[in-house]
């Protein structure tokens, strides 16, 4: 069978058009969907959250799509199957670590995770369910956008679900483009939402569209309340400029990651439990997401010299290919990375180690600190510095790319250079060998996932008094 | 070997017929030998890859320099400050670094691009009316391309061909005279320059409503690409376009691939088919490898292009381009641009972070 790629709600299944794309190894029908029909699904999905999801206690949301998880948590349920089968093939990306990686994933979604994502936005999650009262006074009402549009981009699998979670629970209709890279996921997810709770199904609709097309862009803006977007500065540039002033649009650009190793963490019984962290956070999804590092710094000192634990870094990375092989890449990505190892290998003072077949690669770069992106696809830069402290001032032109920092430090330098890194545009900090897996309710790129999405309408403390002057019981 | 030596033997290679692969083997070893010898930065590459004149037993053999290395090192067997030309990549690319070609003499460039340039181009014809899109060499002295065609109009040009650029760019009253000009005298009529002038060209010809129908046997060369300077074309809506402003029919609208990490050029048979099959002359091999690894790949699969040019005696004769192609029987498809990849997920490639960096 041919998998069809979208999920879309009011419109009649034959005024479609499919058309069969080669998504990595898979065959997948997309549908081909004109500015009006965009227009016409984003109508229905606001008109239907209006009618069923607005007026939704949110912790009925919550139960639904920790239902929802569980299916998909569930290797014996289809969707479940479709996606280990599947998400491989289109992404290229190896089939145990998909599977492992989706499961660790979906559980950030589960019924108490998803109560920890609201209770970090808001301090009464009631608040959008009905007026609660605020702290200075009088009464406010978190309001979700009607029509929520989110742009995806990437392969990583499951990504979408972010926001689209996200959406629901702040009882937004939801229109999402998926990404060309990885077509399938978000439709999935919605077909599962619609099995476990009927009543939501139409409140959610996943589209496509040829990057570049802009006619159905066009509509779903114009339909939009709040737009979401993912993707390379160039991507989002080009959403911005067909942005209405009035709109809100919630960019969420490329970001770049790094590690950090002490001293502390350099000792001999230490050192090579450090490498096997720092080596699966640049293998999982082979450094595709934004919290993947891209260096690694080593602090001279301990009892293990940086450079030596660069081979350690690159004894780990030979396992991991044994074990999870990095995805087949294209011809530009691996000109890429030789390009890359090329550069590494002419900077003075430099040792590049690399596996033959190229499957990794780690540089070790003694005296060039600059802070500069890998190859990408399991290729890391390591760099030893006299002390992390010098870090921030490194990274700090980079301000607006940074992102996730996976640190091995002791808890008093953990803390403070937590804080340093923050001055600098650090939004994430992480345990190394978590760098590539967020918990539940992280701040993404530092904001809100929730409290971003809503407006909230507040009743002025002295309309609840001058009501009360205009009451039938009025004495 | 000595550089004189050097020298001789490959005037004498250059102008040989089908001197056979032992001759071309021996060659290049002894050019790597003598650029191991001379080159340091090359030596020490050639050194960590594990290469040295004693394990280097074929020309596939040598270690491909990346071009990127252009760049940073300076790659030459004779001090810079003794070379009588230096080209230079156009810097176009990020950080503005631009790859150096030094050459201490251009006799054997010369002698390459003339023997090449005689049988893949002229095709028979001694001397044809030519002109040239693209500036002089008083205006870009750091150019191959603008040397190479100085050296076609002169000692291929009739006495009335020249260069139809000047310093507030392309002379289009002129080029339309010339092209009206070439129309009446029923000679065949040569046009060449960089493909974005080829561009720029058709779209103001267009704009003014102007076509001919050039004398049967005229030819056009293109080179380049259009490296962001005009629009993008697709090659066939190029070669349509050409073909139709021109009325040179497109299986003699040659392709030349040509860059400044070299000495010799490719060509097509022209692109009534795209893309068109590339060849060299018998003094400069291809290679189609696995970038990662530099082993080749197997015929008929993708990969980047290795070029062994033994002109290009004085720098290194072996380069790791980032041009995918395909090997096929008569030579190579080229399929653009391999480097540049951007990440597949929200992370950033290279490039990417470059640009980012740079606007931030």
């Amino acid at each position: 069978m041919v998998e069809r790629a979208g999920y879309l709600p009011g419109l009649a299944a034959d005024t479609l058009h499919w058309r069969a794309e080669t998504c990595g190894a898979v065959e997948v029908l997309l549908p081909m969907l004109a500015g009006e029909q965009v227009a016409a699904i984003a109508r229905h999905v606001r008109d239907q959250a209006q009618a069923r999801l607005r007026s939704r206690p949110v912790g009925q949301i919550v139960d639904a799509i920790d239902r929802a998880i569980a299916r998909l948590l569930d290797r014996q349920d289809p969707y479940r199957q479709r996606m280990d089968d599947l998400l491989p093939r289109v992404t290229g990306y190896n089939r145990e670590m998909v599977r492992l990686g989706l499961t660790g994933y979906l559980k950030t979604f589960r019924k108490p995770e998803l109560q920890r994502f609201l209770a970090e936005d808001f301090a009464n999650p009631a608040i959008l369910d009905d007026f609660q009262p605020l702290a200075k006074g009088g009464f406010g009402r978190a309001f979700g956008p009607r029509v929520l549009a989110h742009i995806w981009a990437g392969n990583v699998p499951g990504l979408p679900l972010w926001s689209l979670v996200a959406g629901l629970l702040v009882k937004a209709g939801n229109i999402g483009k998926a990404p060309s890279a990885e077509p399938l996921f978000a439709g999935w997810f919605a077909q599962v939402l619609a099995e476990v709770e009927p009543d939501l199904a139409e409140c959610l609709a996943v589209v496509w569209w040829r990057g570049g097309d802009v006619a159905p862009e066009a509509a779903l803006i114009q339909q939009a309340d709040l737009v979401l977007g993912y993707g390379s500065n160039e991507s989002l540039g080009a959403i911005q400029s067909r942005m209405p002033v009035a709109k809100r649009f919630l960019a969420y650009g490329h970001k770049v990651s790094f590690a950090m190793v002490s001293a502390a963490a350099l000792d001999a019984a230490k050192a090579s439990a450090t490498a096997r962290l720092a080596a699966y956070d640049v293998a999982r999804y082979d450094q595709q997401g934004c919290y993947a590092p891209h260096m690694l710094f080593a602090e001279r000192g301990g009892a293990v010299p940086p450079q030596r634990f660069a081979q350690f870094l690159a004894h780990e990375l030979a396992a991991f290919e044994r074990k999870f092989p990095r995805r087949p890449l294209t011809m530009a990505e691996a000109s890429g990375i030789a390009a890359w190892r090329h550069a590494e290998e002419m900077t003075p003072g430099g040792e590049v180690f690399g596996d033959p077949d190229g499957a990794w690669t780690v540089s070790y770069q003694p005296e060039d600190s600059a802070f500069r992106p890998s190859g990408l696809n399991r290729t890391i830069r390591v760099v030893a510095v006299d002390c992390l402290a010098d870090v921030p001032g490194i990274v700090a032109p980079f301000k607006a790319l940074l992102q996730t920092v996976g640190i091995a430090a002791p808890p008093r330098d953990l803390f403070r250079l937590a804080a340093a890194l923050g001055h600098v545009g650090v939004t994430r900090v992480a345990a190394l060998g978590d760098m590539t897996a967020p918990e539940a309710g992280w701040h993404h790129d530092g904001r809100f996932n929730l409290l971003d999405l809503v407006e909230i309408t507040e009743i002025d403390g002295r309309a609840e008094a001058a009501a009360d002057r205009l009451a039938s019981y009025v004495d | 070997m000595d550089y004189d030596a050097i020298v001789a033997d490959l005037l004498t290679f250059i102008a040989a017929d089908a001197p056979g692969d032992a001759a071309f083997d021996r060659l290049a070893l002894q050019l790597f030998a003598y650029q191991f010898a001379h080159n340091q930065p090359f030596a020490k590459f050639a050194r960590t890859r594990g290469r040295t004149p004693r394990t280097v037993k074929s020309w596939a053999d040598i270690p491909a320099v990346p071009i990127n290395a252009f760049k940073t090192l300076d790659l030459t067997c004779c001090a810079p400050a003794d070379a009588v030309a230096v080209f230079m990549t156009s810097g176009t690319t990020l950080g503005g670094l631009r790859g150096k070609s030094y050459h201490p003499i251009l006799s054997v460039y010369d002698a390459s691009m003339r023997r090449n340039f005689a049988k893949r181009f002229m095709a028979g014809h001694a001397r044809m009316d030519m002109g040239i899109l693209f500036p002089t060499t008083a205006m870009m002295p750091n150019s191959s391309l603008a040397h190479y065609l100085n050296l076609a109009v002169r000692d291929f040009g009739t006495p009335g061909s020249g260069h139809l650029i000047g310093e507030a760019g392309i002379d289009f009253d002129r080029l339309t005279a010339e092209l009206t000009r070439a129309e009446a005298t029923g000679q065949p009529y040569a046009l060449l320059g960089a493909s974005f002038s080829l561009v720029h060209a058709l779209d103001e010809l267009q704009r003014r409503g102007f076509s001919v129908r050039l004398p049967e046997g005229s030819r056009i060369l293109d080179t380049g690409g259009f490296k962001g300077q005009s629009r993008e074309l697709e090659l066939d809506e190029f070669y349509d376009a050409l073909s139709r402003t021109f009325g040179v029919p497109r299986s003699r609208c040659i392709n030349m691939y040509g860059m400044t990490e070299l000495s010799t050029q490719f060509y097509d048979n022209g692109n009534a088919v795209c893309p068109s099959v590339k060849s060299g002359p018998h003094w400069i091999r291809t290679r189609v490898v696995n970038p990662l690894t530099g082993a080749s790949v197997p015929k008929g699969e993708q990969g980047v292009l290795a070029h062994t040019d033994l002109a290009h005696f004085n720098i290194v004769t072996t380069i790791l381009t980032e041009d995918a192609g395909i090997e096929t029987d008569d030579g190579f498809l080229l399929l653009g641009r391999a480097a540049g990849a951007e990440a597949q997920g929200c992370s950033m490639a290279v490039d990417e972070f470059l640009r980012a960096a740079g606007a931030a």
